[in-house]
């Protein structure tokens, strides 16, 4: 009866993905590759997946752009009121490395994984469209699936 | 009545119930002539660094020393995947998309040359760039202390009282002279220009 309710859970729970995207100072390139995803050439929808913007719905938390100082306690706030099971995925260079905003003089501090934990990433500047939709497709079933059996 | 039973037996249809349920688009493939991340095509680097001086994102390639020779090597968490190391290439040692094709088939090139700028205000015309300047000493052993010389081969030379130069297209780019001024007046900046070769020419 518990495997078959796991099951249940397991299948909605991989036909509905709820994503909120937040943009920690990025140059808007990778956000309107997000957008591109909502579109019907990619139509992100068709997978589940449904961008909500409010972290306390979502499943899936997409972090686009190098970390400014004004965003350094927001990102940890918005981070904690996810629900669990939570999952962050990086969008583009920006959140990895800094991209083209890592020299001297500029007032980022990337990589994002120094303020919360990020369980893909999407390296590109910017990511393809096909790519941030497997990325969310791929990470999400590893995080979601069987998650009440795997607590402790 | 009649319509009602059409509109239930077209939903029944097992080909409608799939695609309702099922996502609509064909998995997305990445085309081919898409600029991905640039791979290696198996000719060999000749260390020239031409990629990673025109890379525009920090740390985005590099040209590593492998146990046989070198090899360019691109980081996909700084790679902007514009394609220009690939465009800059002499050798043609990386590719990505069509970039080598449409370049071989346009006859475009990157010329590339270093521009030499002595900031006149702030030259303390110590002659100090023209003395560590290895091409200097090569051209002219007799260069002096003072940085003045006899030759009018030199790359540059003190001159009435400033530093003249002579021969820009000599620079190799090594920067001694930049890092021996106490000043920084002197810069070296590499200049890069596309140019387009004619079908005729080639």
């Amino acid at each position: 009866m518990r495997n078959i309710l796991q099951e249940i859970k397991n299948a909605v729970r991989s036909r509905s993905i709820h994503v909120s995207y937040v943009d920690v100072g990025s140059c808007n390139g990778c956000d309107i590759e997000v957008l591109a995803c909502l579109a019907p050439r990619y139509d992100i929808e068709q997978y589940g997946i449904y961008v909500h913007n409010n972290p306390r719905e979502a499943d899936v938390l997409l972090v686009i752009g190098s970390v400014t100082p004004q965003w350094v306690d927001k990102l940890r706030d918005i981070w904690d009121k996810i629900p669990e099971p939570k999952v962050a995925v990086a969008i583009g260079n920006c959140p990895i490395s800094g991209c083209v905003y890592a020299r001297r003089g500029t007032l980022t501090s990337p990589p994002v994984e120094k303020y919360i934990p990020i369980a893909a990433s999407v390296p590109g500047c910017p990511p393809r469209p096909t790519e941030i939709l497997s990325a969310i497709l791929s990470v999400a079933p590893l995080i979601f699936k069987d998650y009440e059996e795997r607590k402790p | 009545m009649r319509s009602i039973i059409y509109y239930v037996r077209e939903f029944l249809r097992p080909e409608w119930i799939r695609k309702f349920f099922t996502a609509k688009t064909a998995p997305l493939e990445t085309p081919s002539y898409f600029k991905g991340y640039p791979t290696l095509t198996g000719n060999k680097c000749t260390a020239c660094f031409s990629c990673m001086m025109i890379c525009p994102a920090p740390g985005g390639i590099a040209v590593l020393r492998k146990k046989d020779g070198w090899e360019p090597e691109v980081y996909p968490g700084h790679c902007i995947r514009c394609g220009l190391c690939v465009e800059a290439c002499p050798e043609g040692v990386l590719s990505s998309g069509r970039i080598l094709d449409v370049t071989a088939h346009d006859g475009t090139a990157f010329w590339s040359w270093y521009h030499l700028e002595v900031d006149d205000n702030i030259c303390m015309r110590c002659g100090n760039c023209c003395v560590s300047c290895p091409v200097n000493r090569q051209i002219d052993p007799q260069l002096a202390g003072s940085g003045t010389s006899s030759s009018d081969e030199v790359i540059m030379r003190i001159e009435g009282g400033r530093v003249q130069i002579l021969h820009e297209e000599k620079c190799t780019g090594c920067k001694t002279c930049e890092t021996n001024c106490p000043n920084s007046a002197i810069r070296v900046a590499r200049m890069v220009e596309g140019v387009q070769i004619p079908e005729a020419e080639t």
